[in-house]
């Protein structure tokens, strides 16, 4: 059986803007028709990876590979196929009608045009005969946003990035959004590489997700991240005092400002059993996501006003009933707090 | 005072009436601009394109050159233009001094460093969003250069318009090069200092009317192209 070369493969890949490395990415690949999610806090490197796989950048040093072949900005085997929504969207200084008909026309070919551009707006729930004729400046954020997305849309292109699509857009335009974005893989095939700070729905959507911090990916996205800074609790501990009081204790950090992962986080009972170097908190559950591609449910906890993501088995899932509002006991082993 | 409301009694009898000298220097005026800003815009535009749009080694010194001479006074220009055209003078031959096509080419010396500084600005300040949409879309580079410039088009007509104000406006170009030859290289602010000088307010008032009444055009014209 011959496997399918994915549609993005990432080798060596150092990226810098002004001598400061700002994305480093040893290797990555990307499967086609995948749902592929980035994750992680501002400036951990997201828009520059997406404007990297978008080839709106060439990279500093490595290589990205497209369907097996190196391309670069404005490859022709390329830039007809994948596209970029960025995350402040612009329009042209056109109507709504020829910012979405512009790739179509960039393409050539000649022909109509109307027909993809109206299915197109009809995908991000806008009526083709409301708004094909409206200047770019009579659009609201949210229309705006959509416009945007239907020009990408109209061009059926192969890979579609986002970056953050719906950070700035009300609830209804989200959902709109959000479901032409799938509509698109469902029915075209496209790949989509996601960036957003909506885990919830990051974590529904998306065969896989890469968690991206100060450039580098680490993990996927079910790790705690606590940043510093770190001070010296009692008996030569270090940790931190958190908002109720309870300290979360750490091994010594390499500087006080580093950011500690805790990954092997668990739920345990009152009273239960402790070894010396378990460290439990009492803290209260906020939320609980269903990831999609493994079925296991994972548990926002909130310790003070410290959120600690707690990973759960189908098993421990099914028989343990946990809600949003109660209280419970986690623990972790302080060996396993890794630094970055 | 009498004598201000008079002048503007006399300009409105001057213009309605079709005055032939009045309407000379009009024309001369609307041709000899024309010739200049056409040219300015041709020359200077794709120039001011390219120095906002790229980047390379003098850039920053061009700009500079070209800030400065946005500065130029209309009657050095007008010394220099004289210089060269006069027949004594590397460009004598032509015979172009005295003539509406010496006072345009002052005045493309004189617009052309506006429309390539304000260009330059348009396309320098264009947002960084736009290359990324275009580039998005799947544009090749020369897609992305003429999208680009045709983004930018509300600042380079900015840049049109504040230099065809300087062209209409300027008299030091017009005299010294034109030498204010009545029917043939009178314009509208060579006659208007003339006819001041003379007492006729009159005439001078009519062709600031006129004057005035371009330039309204001009920029109802430029706003309804705005939105377009």
């Amino acid at each position: 059986m011959k496997l399918a070369l994915p549609i993005f493969e990432i080798r060596s890949l150092k990226h810098s803007y002004a001598g400061k490395t700002v994305l480093e990415i040893g290797h990555l690949s990307i499967e086609p028709a995948s749902i592929v999610g980035l994750i992680g806090p501002n400036g951990s490197g997201k828009s520059t990876l997406l404007k990297l796989l978008g080839l709106i950048e060439r990279p500093t040093h490595g290589e990205i590979r497209f369907n097996g072949r190196a391309v670069e900005p404005f490859s022709d085997e390329a830039r007809f196929l994948i596209t970029l929504v960025p995350q402040d969207p612009f329009l042209m200084k056109r109507s709504v009608f020829s910012n979405v008909s512009y790739g179509l026309r960039l393409r050539g070919g000649g022909g109509d045009t109307s027909d993809r551009v109206y299915e197109a707006l009809s995908l991000v729930g806008l009526q083709g005969d409301d708004f094909a004729r409206r200047p770019w400046y009579a659009l609201s954020g949210g229309e705006t946003q959509r416009v945007a997305l239907a020009a990408r849309l109209a061009l059926k292109p192969k890979v579609l990035l986002l970056d953050e699509p719906t950070a700035s857009v009300d609830s209804a335009s989200a959902q709109m959004i959000k479901e032409a974005s799938i509509r698109a893989r469902n029915e075209l095939g496209t790949t989509l590489v996601v960036a957003s700070h909506d885990w919830q729905w990051l974590y529904e959507i998306c065969d896989e997700i890469l968690h991206l911090f100060k450039g580098k990916i680490f993990g996927s996205g079910r790790e705690t991240i606590i940043f510093g800074p770190w001070q010296k609790l009692e008996a030569g501990k270090w940790g931190k005092i958190l908002s109720d009081k309870q300290q979360l204790a750490v091994t010594p950090p390499p500087d006080p400002a580093a950011a500690a992962v805790i990954e092997a986080l668990s739920f345990c009972e009152e009273g239960s059993t402790i070894a010396g170097e378990d460290v439990v908190l009492k803290g209260t559950v906020s939320r609980l996501n269903l990831e999609k591609k493994t079925g296991r449910v994972f548990a926002t906890v909130l310790a003070g006003d410290l959120p600690l993501t707690v990973r759960l088995s189908v098993e421990q899932s099914r028989e343990r009933t946990i809600f949003p509002g109660e209280s419970i006991h986690i623990r972790y082993r302080i060996d396993q707090v890794r630094w970055i | 005072m009498n004598f201000i409301l008079e002048g503007f009694f006399q300009a409105f009898n001057l213009l309605l009436s079709g005055d032939e000298e009045t309407y000379s220097a009009v024309w001369a005026t609307v041709r000899v601009s024309s010739y200049s800003i056409a040219s300015s815009l041709l020359i200077g535009v794709p120039l001011g394109f390219c120095l906002g749009y790229f980047d390379f080694r003098g850039k920053k010194t061009i700009r500079t050159v070209v800030d400065t001479m946005m500065a130029l006074p209309t009657v050095f220009i007008g010394l220099l233009v004289y210089a060269f055209l006069t027949h004594r003078g590397p460009l004598g031959n032509f015979a172009l001094l005295f003539t509406l096509p010496g006072i345009a080419i002052g005045q493309t010396i004189l617009a052309m460093p506006i429309i390539i500084g304000l260009s330059a600005t348009a396309v320098e300040s264009m947002d960084q969003k736009l290359r990324i949409t275009i580039m998005s879309m799947g544009a090749n580079r020369r897609q992305l250069f003429f999208s680009s410039l045709w983004e930018s088009r509300h600042g380079i007509l900015a840049g049109g318009i504040a230099a065809y104000g300087r062209v209409m406006t300027e008299v030091g170009i017009s005299m010294m090069v034109g030498g204010n030859i009545k029917w043939y290289t009178r314009t509208i602010t060579t006659a208007i200092a003339l006819e001041t000088n003379k007492g006729q307010f009159g005439m001078g008032v009519a062709l600031g009317i006129v004057l005035l009444t371009i330039a309204l055009c001009v920029n109802v014209s430029v706003s309804f192209l705005r939105r377009r």
